[in-house]
């Protein structure tokens, strides 16, 4: 197949634009997620956003508009589960749980008790990268402004309070405001990117470029470079993978980052003899 | 002060979900007519028409959900354990009856697979998906079969047969009332029949493409239609870019102005290939299902097939007579 032609195709040309974006805006955030041990935290707003979407379905509200409904709904419950961390003594994953059962059961109850809806509502939630239409290759690119923009404003404190929060407080950090931005731009991600390109990805990009990244790098601008790196490589190698092949391209670009993951693996083995674990 | 607020929003809810749920209970009256609990829209329908006054007849899919997201409640095996009749599809398309069927003193209750006797089509047999699929994905419908056998009319009329042999064994009392609805059933089946053979007789294109799954094969091959989808039947099956390339050379190669896609489900992906070659998109029902609107509105199978052949004729540019 000629590269050519491949690119001549109007929706690989947006998934490739707006899957690279998302892919970066993952991978970055997805190291200080992973860090502070909340890599789960995209499956389980994407339940939240299942429950919202629920929500506003029921009010007979489609497509985008649904949007306004959801991203208040999955914002708060980001902050819920900082709060459950904090206040309750919970580890992150456990906190994800209890948010993203309680979506997904307020998904289903909704659902009964509305008698059902016009359309299928799980086809509606998650997108496909391969259908990726031009204002949403915009809403990616703006989406990738705002939080590339956040994130280096904050990076200093995000930097300190991901390594020692404590020492951070004393240090005279925010960290209760820190932690809230953090969440709060992986659920705008999350919500956005979902209805982009599908939450297997999502979920996979926030995990995978980052736990490779943290196998190799020897600093934390590293790491957020890999990471970067990474995601981005995956989404542009499986989306031609997924042409040559003819596989499902999301399925593609998760199973190329498992195989940056187990090289990433390797080398640090060879790179380290002395001390293989 | 917060958690009074709290615990007075949570009672709120918690009483509006016990009312609602008195509603609905409510509605469910002991009754003597036969109870008739059927699983998809078509067989809903049908039976609804074989059962007249004399049945009482429920489906147990929500509005607008696809019959692949369902997951049987404990309220609808109930439902179903005090029903006197049972109707489902066929094995490929609902594998989720036989499971709740399991569970269910079956002496009292008649079962009914409305697709008994009619020979099953594989799905996308010659098509170029089908090795790019494999078994792999169909898993869903065991063998790769296409269950969406009420979409070829003499088909819907073997299943009204069926639907009606089972009225008449679950109630013997009112058997011939029940012959004589299912007579007039098939009776409007058929004229449905010659109104499509009528209608896509004369057609400027006989490509009929779905940027879809694989849910109108039946209904093309009764009216000698080429039919072609963009992925196999499961319709968890998410299509891969070559796929969806091979799709845009087939839409720019046919010729074709219109693209079809399929009611209740997101058209994305038909939209994304109707943009790339600039044709339009079209909606059929595959009525598995109906929206909620819909529903409550009262469509019925006939109905929905006319609109149905309508946007046949415009995709297919056909000579309306």
């Amino acid at each position: 197949m000629d590269i050519l032609e491949i690119l001549s195709y109007g929706f690989i040309q947006r998934a490739l634009l707006a899957g690279v974006l998302i892919a970066v805006l993952c991978s970055v955030l997805g190291v200080f997620l992973v860090l502070r041990r909340l890599s789960l935290i995209g499956d389980g707003l994407a339940h939240v956003t299942f429950g919202s979407t629920a929500i506003a379905l029921a009010f007979k509200i489609y497509s985008a508009a649904s949007l306004l409904v959801s991203l208040p709904v999955v914002l708060l419950a980001s902050l819920g589960i900082l709060r459950l961390t904090e206040k309750a003594r919970l580890s992150g994953d456990a906190a994800i749980g209890i948010v993203s059962a309680v979506g997904i059961a307020a998904g289903i109850i909704l659902a009964s008790v509305g008698g059902g809806y016009n359309v299928d509502l799980l086809s509606y939630l998650f997108g496909n990268i391969l259908s990726i239409t031009r204002e949403e290759v915009l809403i990616a690119a703006g989406l990738f402004c705002v939080v590339m923009l956040l994130l280096g404003l904050f990076f200093n404190d995000l930097l300190a309070i991901t390594f020692n929060e404590e020492l951070a407080r004393v240090s005279g950090v925010q960290t209760r405001l820190i932690s809230s931005v953090l969440v709060m731009l992986t659920a705008l991600s999350v919500v956005l990117a979902m209805k982009l390109v599908g939450i297997m990805l999502i979920s996979s990009l926030l995990i995978l470029p980052a736990v490779s990244a943290l196998q190799l790098a020897r600093s934390f601008k590293a790491c957020i470079g890999l990471a970067a790196l990474q995601g981005c490589c995956s989404v542009v190698a499986g989306i031609f993978v997924s042409f040559i092949t003819n596989l499902p391209t999301s399925a593609m670009i998760v199973l190329i980052n498992l195989l940056f993951f187990g090289c990433a693996c390797s080398l640090r083995r060879l790179l380290t003899p002395g001390n293989s674990n | 002060m917060k958690r009074r607020v709290i615990l007075i929003v949570l009672t709120v809810i918690a009483m509006t979900v016990f009312v609602l749920a008195g509603c609905t209970t409510e509605k469910a009256k002991p009754s003597t007519k036969l109870q008739v609990v059927t699983t998809l829209f078509p067989l809903y329908d049908f039976a609804r028409t074989i059962g007249g006054e004399r049945a009482e007849v429920t489906m147990l899919l929500p509005p607008g959900m696809e019959p692949h997201s369902f997951e049987p409640k404990p309220n609808d095996i109930i439902r179903v354990s005090k029903a006197g009749l049972f109707i489902f599809t066929n094995r490929y398309m609902e594998p989720w009856a036989g499971s709740i069927l399991k569970g269910i003193e079956r002496k009292q209750l008649q079962v009914v697979d409305a697709g008994q006797g009619i020979a099953y089509m594989k799905a996308a047999a010659e098509d170029e998906h089908d090795h790019d699929h494999g078994d792999h994905h169909d898993d869903n419908h065991a063998g790769g079969m296409d269950p969406h056998i009420w979409l070829d009319f003499g088909n819907a009329a073997l299943m009204a047969d069926n639907i009606q042999a089972g009225f008449a064994a679950a109630d013997p009392a009112n058997a011939t009332y029940y012959r004589a609805n299912a007579a007039t059933l098939k009776v409007r089946l058929t004229e449905l029949d010659q109104r499509y053979r009528a209608g896509l007789q004369e057609c400027a294109t006989r490509t009929f493409l779905h940027g879809g799954h694989f849910t109108f094969g039946y209904l093309a091959r009764r009216y000698g239609l080429e039919y072609r989808s963009l992925s196999g039947v499961s319709s968890e099956s998410e299509p891969s870019a070559a796929r969806m390339a091979a799709m845009v050379r087939q839409i720019r190669s046919s010729g074709v102005q219109y693209l079809f896609a399929e009611e209740l489900l997101s058209p994305r992906l038909s939209e994304t290939l109707a943009g790339e070659t600039g044709v339009a998109v079209l909606k059929l029902h595959g009525a598995h299902n109906l929206g909620r609107d819909d529903f409550q509105q009262g469509t019925g199978f006939i109905g929905l097939m006319d609109q149905n052949l309508a946007n046949l004729q415009k995709g297919l540019a056909c000579r309306v007579k």
